[in-house]
């Protein structure tokens, strides 16, 4: 699992409706793999990310890079776009879990593959 | 039915409420997810083609944008267009780790049920999906959720069973809702270890009554099948959870994907489940010189079945949905390879 998808992510066990994002990572190992870079996917995502839990997760995972905010010239900020490559498309989470900080729910990685599926009371 | 000619593994029949104290819940976690799961790899094996319309709905998307495959399978959209950033979700943990040793990202979970935030989709699909929730209320609850997901003005493309279908199948057009049945190959499979597949298939309903008995030489042939996709599968139900390293199972998938390919060279233009029965004849033409080789053959038992529900479409039934869950609009709507397919357009969040 990229660190981009863990930005998309929220509970989603019925009623959890607040305060559900972002996951919180416990016991992560992390691995870098090379990817080609992708600028018209980056500057899409500008948008769409949500920064400020983007770097406060990276934080905790050890990850210091980003900058506290967004450039206001992110769009054509090479190096920015580089290091926001590097860190949402080339670093991967290969086992760890997430919890909910509402409801504490827990969602284990393995083999890199979240597994989101709830229990059938939870749907 | 009167289907003499068509190989009898293949012939659907109505789907019945057996069990009426199940739940659609239940009724899907056994005739649709348990089904996925244990047909995974020669399911897979069968899947690398993209249908025409799907191709294109990607290629016409813009660069850098970010979609969503809902019930992704083994992914084999996920890298059409390599442009574009895909995420594949699918129910069946076997489909989505063959996906994610394909390097493409992918995660387990319901399409009823989607992890994601809210508007967050430039586009999504969902290929041959909503025709496996047994009620009008859980397919239309499906296409609501991925249009939960996408924002306001977000394409979607559906494909769906279609009930009019004329081919292969022979659907009775008064019956919407039926088990469709899926042929394993089963060659040199170790009897202990079909019993560990057989209850490692908790609640999966071989379909016994499916001519078991009055399958003549061509049953012997058809099961000896491809040994790869029956090691594949063998391994993976051996493999508890999944513990088995991965890069095994992909090197024999693969390995699998290739013998296909040189045994059904002429199959290309085939549609959805068209595959798996063209292939069993190919399959027995090849077999038909190798049974003196074989002497277990005769001792060995029919091809597993496994019973898929489908609900089939009828024209017209896939937009009613769209049109009812009031979110939006109809781009674009057709008939292709046995599918209804429809492209919408979310109109309001």
């Amino acid at each position: 699992m990229r660190l981009i998808t863990h930005n998309m992510l929220q509970c989603h066990v019925k009623g959890c409706n607040a305060n559900n994002f972002p996951l919180e990572f416990q016991e992560v190992e992390l691995e870098q793999e090379e990817a080609e870079m992708n600028e018209d996917f980056l500057r899409n995502m500008l948008t769409k990310l949500e920064y400020d839990a983007l770097v406060s997760t990276c934080l905790k995972l050890g990850i210091n890079d980003l900058p506290a905010t967004m450039p206001a010239d992110a769009a054509y900020n090479d190096e920015f776009l580089q290091i926001l490559h590097r860190v949402i498309l080339e670093t991967h989470v290969k086992s760890g879990k997430m919890i909910c900080p509402n409801c504490k729910h827990i969602y284990n990685i393995r083999d890199g593959i979240p597994n989101m599926l709830l229990a059938e009371h939870e749907v | 039915m009167s289907t003499s000619k068509k190989n009898p593994l293949h012939i659907p029949s109505p789907f019945q409420a057996e069990e009426p104290g199940m739940t659609p819940e239940q009724k899907e976690q056994e005739y649709v997810h348990n089904v996925y799961q244990v047909i995974a790899p020669h399911f897979s094996a069968t899947r690398y083609k993209p249908w025409p319309v799907v191709e294109e709905f990607l290629m016409n998307m813009p660069a850098g944008s970010v979609g969503a495959d809902v019930g992704c399978g083994n992914g084999k959209y996920i890298g059409v267009n390599p442009s574009l950033f895909m995420i594949g979700s699918d129910r069946s943990s076997n489909l989505i780790s063959i996906c994610s040793e394909r390097g493409h990202e992918a995660m387990v979970c319901d399409g009823l049920a989607l992890p994601y935030r809210p508007q967050f989709f430039d586009f999504a699909i969902s290929i041959a999906v909503i025709h496996h929730f047994i009620t009008p209320e859980r397919r239309i609850n499906a296409i609501e959720e991925i249009l939960r997901v996408v924002r306001v003005g977000a394409k979607v493309l559906i494909f769906v069973w279609a009930l009019e279908q004329s081919g292969k199948r022979d659907f009775d057009k008064n019956v919407q809702d039926v088990f469709v049945p899926w042929a394993m190959p089963k060659k040199a499979e170790p009897k202990q270890s079909r019993d560990r597949t057989q209850s490692r298939a908790q609640g999966v309903r071989r379909n016994e009554r499916s001519n078991v008995h009055q399958q003549p030489s061509t049953s012997l042939s058809s099961q000896s099948s491809s040994a790869a996709v029956t090691t594949a599968m063998t391994s993976l139900n051996e493999a508890s959870s999944i513990d088995e390293p991965l890069d095994q199972l992909k090197m024999k998938s693969d390995q699998a994907d290739k013998d296909q390919d040189q045994k059904v060279l002429t199959t290309h233009n085939l549609t959805f489940e068209e595959f798996a029965s063209t292939r069993e004849n190919a399959i027995q033409q090849t077999n038909v010189q190798n049974e003196q080789t074989q002497p277990s053959a005769k001792e060995s038992e029919a091809a597993p079945v496994y019973n898929r529900y489908y609900h089939l479409f009828q024209k017209g039934e896939l937009e009613e949905l769209v049109v009812r869950t009031n979110k939006a609009s109809i781009v674009q709507s057709g008939y292709d390879r046995d599918n209804w397919w429809c492209i919408l357009e979310k109109t309001t969040s």
